[in-house]
């Protein structure tokens, strides 16, 4: 759609600094933790020790005999509770069983943390111990230790969140005693088309729990009014979702809730569900004073909502030439104990990322006693483009073709159907991949290689590799007003989890036709906002940005019509020049965008208020992906990887604001390379997390890591804001396999197992040559 | 436990407070003094986000007894700037976006700035051993090392 702008205005397309780095370099930022209103009471929470048992009885009379102990509540306090909780945030304490080790038993809140803590010690719980089902393998066999409660239900809310893309096929018969959700996506002969293959490779691809790792735990503070009113200041990833949630898990009308949304310090998908928001709510109302819950560290790699553990077995068949024939995986994906997974893009970008002829993917949703998981930034996509990645990486090896150019015959193009019968929308996946393959260190990847192995050096490898993710839709909406000024002011109830305020008040600016220093965005509370979705599935932009263009444009329109009175003009002769309204053509008649906010904010004047809304709900969802590439060395001795170099290539549509997209695309760069290479919750046979603290769960640091190089391309998207697509995801998406494949490249060594630790790589390495599962 | 007194300065100025000798030096600040720009990302000296200056040095203030500060001079993010202006390393973060969600950025400039003052022209790669005790989730860290590449280059030879 045509800008009406006249002229090019400080917008759109520009590199801006956030308009909150200031504060945030300084200290001033205000997170959950920061409030310390008075009266507070600080809340812990007593996480049972064992992964599945009964609870026989919990005495907490010496607990609340503790001097500065306000409330101790356990889940016979809490008349709210329901078996067979709908979600993880409706089980806000194990009534009689628990479930996973961590999950909350008692609460307490009180004067002092350190008391709060004491408490804690003083609870006695009587536990009779049930046997476990750690492994999903084992979970899924009939007969195994059962985890939900008989009934309870797969929920899918949280990946419709992410992906409004439907499963043509969701299986609900035969469901063994812990399978929450079953589904299967087919077409064409396999069976057929595995007969007419002359390669056909096969393995087994293994990605254990990861953690989102945001460095702010998990935090809420609650306080009710005298009328029985609910406010809650939270780090969330969306505030009218948290609202209804709290509303539903409480059994509160959502006008008696306000969620005020505090700045978020990282959630990347974790912290979309309100996992500690009623729990607060409980010790607040139980004590009528403030209460302020943070998550420790060790509770939040414990009991937090990580990612889930993925195992997929792929086959697939080609011929001599190259050609795709056949494709046949399945997928299980242990979810903890509380179903919610997003099963379907897994088996949509299994089978469809590339053009096989024939397919079958099936994938298994499992419960088991672990921690329940989250979405996690592109939920499953790396580990789903780990697999089907190195797939290709293997045959192309293995038919002695070019990789990238194997990949490029067979990527999907706009218009392709995807795996569920609907067809691709246009997406940058091949626009990605062709601007990688020109890169320098792509087209100097045999000088790297040959180049390692001698001179003391280790081997040395490149690997690239290109997927992505369907970015989510919601319905949102947005204001903007003119004020007395001149200057423009937007709302909405958008948490901004990755700068994306600056970005809509770009928007707004090439949108009403001023320079983004006139424009001011804010985000209000659940009270004051137009109503907004959730802060993920790479959405913010695409959604809200095109709300707020709507609300930017129809507030000119209304700015026009006041003006085109006062000129005595026709509103289509107007345009807007330097903060003034002109006439076209005819510069000395004129108003001023303060004039005009000013008629509108005076007494006895009879000019309305320019109110601009927009108010969106949407259809079609836009594809984004990314290329990376890797270039590493690996020491034969010790097995650790290196990396020298990284380049991350990503569509984005439209680049509304790079900086802030150099940050997602590095960002994620850097999340996806832990997955790759060092990030595992790793569970004992009782289902207990053996590495709870950052020290033992190891993350990248600045020191793992090389400058990461972004190039973005643009393919603009038909229904972005001025062709811009969601850029969160996708970025932590490629990684692992391009890491993975940068190995085979310098060893010689296929590893089909995540994290790539130097034990795994040495052990991979001591094993050579390796089982190449080639067959006929 | 008997509360005891705590005497030190805080960002130049001198501060008593009455806490309990279990504090730690970050609660301290944080839940005592009213200064909440220093963090608590693990408690467990693993993530850097509750950096501070003790005598000059970084330290995390969650692996520091309060009183272990006694008679010592603390500095932490709100005082990293002089006056009004911000220190240049806050400056270029600004500049090159180098903040996301900002949770880890006050430890980082705290890192950053006791590295300068002890190396005024790191190289790369000491900039990034610099804050390696640093754990960032959002930025990669490129655009980090980049604007303390730039205060570097600007105070000294450029690495
Ligand atoms: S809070 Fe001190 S190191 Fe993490
Ligand atoms: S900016 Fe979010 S953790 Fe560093």
């Amino acid at each position: 759609m045509a800008i009406l702008t006249t002229r090019e205005v400080k917008g759109v397309g520009f590199t801006i600094p956030r308009p909150d780095g200031a504060d945030k370099v300084t200290g001033h930022t205000r997170y959950v933790a920061d409030l310390n209103p008075p009266g507070l009471l600080h809340a812990k929470l007593l996480r049972s020790p064992h992964a599945h048992a009964r609870i026989v009885r919990i005495d907490t009379s010496l607990a609340k005999a503790l001097p500065g102990v306000r409330a101790v509540l356990t889940a016979a306090d809490i008349p709210e509770l329901h078996p067979n909780a709908k979600t993880r945030a409706h089980a806000i304490m194990a009534i009689d069983r628990v479930v996973f080790a961590g999950q909350p038993v008692a609460a307490v809140a009180a004067d002092e943390l350190a008391i709060a803590q004491e408490a804690l010690d003083l609870i006695g719980v009587e536990y009779e111990l049930l046997p476990v089902a750690v492994d999903a393998l084992q979970s899924m066999q009939p007969g195994a230790p059962p985890v939900a409660d008989a009934g309870t239900e797969a929920d899918t809310s949280e990946a419709l969140a992410h992906s409004g893309v439907a499963a043509t096929e969701s299986q609900d018969d035969s469901k063994a005693v812990n399978v929450a959700q079953q589904t299967r996506l087919s077409r064409g002969d396999v069976a057929a088309g595995f007969a007419e293959s002359d390669v056909v490779i096969e393995h087994t691809y293994r990605i254990p729990m990861v953690h989102q790792g945001y460095i702010e735990t998990h935090s809420v503070l609650a306080e009710w009014d005298s009328a029985g009113g609910l406010t809650i200041w939270t780090s969330t990833q969306g505030s009218f979702n948290t609202r209804s949630e709290v509303a539903d898990v409480l059994g509160l009308p959502e006008t008696r809730i306000k969620v005020v949304p505090m700045e978020c310090g990282g959630g990347f998908g974790a912290k979309i569900r309100a996992l500690c928001e009623p729990i607060a709510a409980l010790l607040a109302r139980a004590t009528r004073r403030p209460v302020r819950y943070v998550m420790t560290r060790r509770e939040e790699l414990a009991a937090g909502m990580p990612a889930p553990r993925v195992v997929m077995r792929v086959k697939s068949g080609v011929k001599r030439d190259g050609t795709l024939m056949a494709i046949e995986a399945e997928t299980i994906l242990d979810s903890g104990a509380f179903a919610g997974a997003v099963l379907t893009l897994n088996g949509i970008f299994l089978a469809s990322l590339y053009r096989w002829p024939s397919f079958e993917v099936r994938g298994v949703e499992v419960l088991t006693h672990k921690p329940s998981i989250a979405a996690y930034r592109a939920p499953t996509a790396p580990h789903t483009v780990f697999a089907i990645d190195s797939q290709m990486d293997r045959l192309a090896r293995a038919l002695g073709l070019d990789p990238a150019e194997y990949r490029l015959r067979h990527l999907i193009d706009e218009g392709d159907p995807m795996a569920n019968g609907q067809p691709w929308q246009k997406n940058g996946a091949r626009a990605c991949l062709e601007r990688m393959i020109e890169h320098p260190l792509w087209t100097g990847r045999a000088e790297w290689a040959a180049s390692g192995g001698r001179d003391g050096r280790g081997l040395r490898g490149t690997g690239l590799a290109v997927g992505g993710w369907i970015p989510g839709i919601q319905p949102c909406s947005a204001t903007i007003k003119l004020n007395p000024d001149g200057t423009l002011n937007v709302v909405t109830g958008q948490v901004d989890i990755a700068g994306t305020n600056v970005g809509l008040a770009q928007i707004a600016a090439t949108a009403y036709g001023v320079d983004f220093e006139q424009v001011s965005i804010v985000t209000a509370d659940t009270d004051s906002a137009p109503l907004a979705g959730l802060s993920a599935g790479s959405k913010v932009t695409y959604t809200m940005g095109a709300a707020v263009m709507a609300a930017a444009r129809d507030a000119r329109e209304q700015t026009f019509k006041i003006a085109a009175d006062d000129l005595e003009a026709a509103p289509e002769d107007l345009e807007i020049v330097d903060g003034r309204v002109v006439v076209r053509g005819v510069p000395e008649r004129s108003l001023s965008l303060a004039d005009i906010g000013k008629k509108t904010n005076a007494f006895m004047s009879n000019v309305p208020p320019v109110l601009g809304v927009g108010s969106l709900g949407f259809s079609q969802q836009a594809p984004a992906f990314a290329a990376q590439l890797a270039r590493i060395e690996v020491d034969p001795d010790t097995g650790l990887v290196v990396l020298h170099d990284f380049v991350a290539v990503q569509d984005v549509g439209k680049a509304i604001n790079p900086l802030g997209i150099e940050g997602q695309m590095q960002g994620g760069a850097v999340q996806s390379l832990g997955i790759a290479l060092t990030e595992e919750l790793q569970f004992d046979d009782d289902g207990r997390l053996m590495n709870p603290s950052l020290l033992d769960y190891r993350k990248l640091t600045a020191a793992d890591v090389p400058d990461i190089e972004t190039i973005m391309v643009e393919v603009p998207a038909p229904a972005g804001p001025f062709g811009a697509r969601g850029v969160g995801e996708p970025p932590i998406v490629p990684a692992p396999a391009a890491v993975a494949n940068a190995i085979e490249d310098a060893t010689g060594v296929r590893i089909t197992e995540l994290p790539l630790t130097p034990e795994r790589v040495a052990l991979a390495l001591l094993a050579r040559p390796s089982e190449d599962g080639l067959s006929a | 436990m008997p509360r005891m007194i705590l005497a030190c300065t805080v960002n130049d100025e001198p501060v008593e407070a009455l806490i309990q000798p279990y504090q730690t030096l970050l609660d301290v600040l944080r839940d005592t003094i009213g200064l909440t720009g220093t963090k608590e990302g693990c408690g467990t000296g693993d993530c850097g986000a509750c950096t501070v200056h003790l005598d000059g040095q970084p330290v995390c203030s969650c692996l520091v007894l309060a009183m272990q500060a006694r008679g010592r001079a603390v500095r932490t993010i709100e005082g990293l700037a002089e006056g009004d202006a911000l220190h240049p390393l806050q400056d270029a973060f600004v500049r090159f976006g180098a903040a996301q969600c900002g949770f880890c950025i006050p430890g980082v400039l705290m890192s950053a700035a006791a590295l300068l003052a002890e190396n005024p022209s790191p190289t790369e790669e000491e900039i990034r051993y610099g804050i390696a005790g640093n754990l960032c989730r959002c930025t990669g860290y490129t655009k980090m090392v980049d604007a303390i590449s730039e205060v570097a280059g600007a105070a000294g030879g450029k690495a």
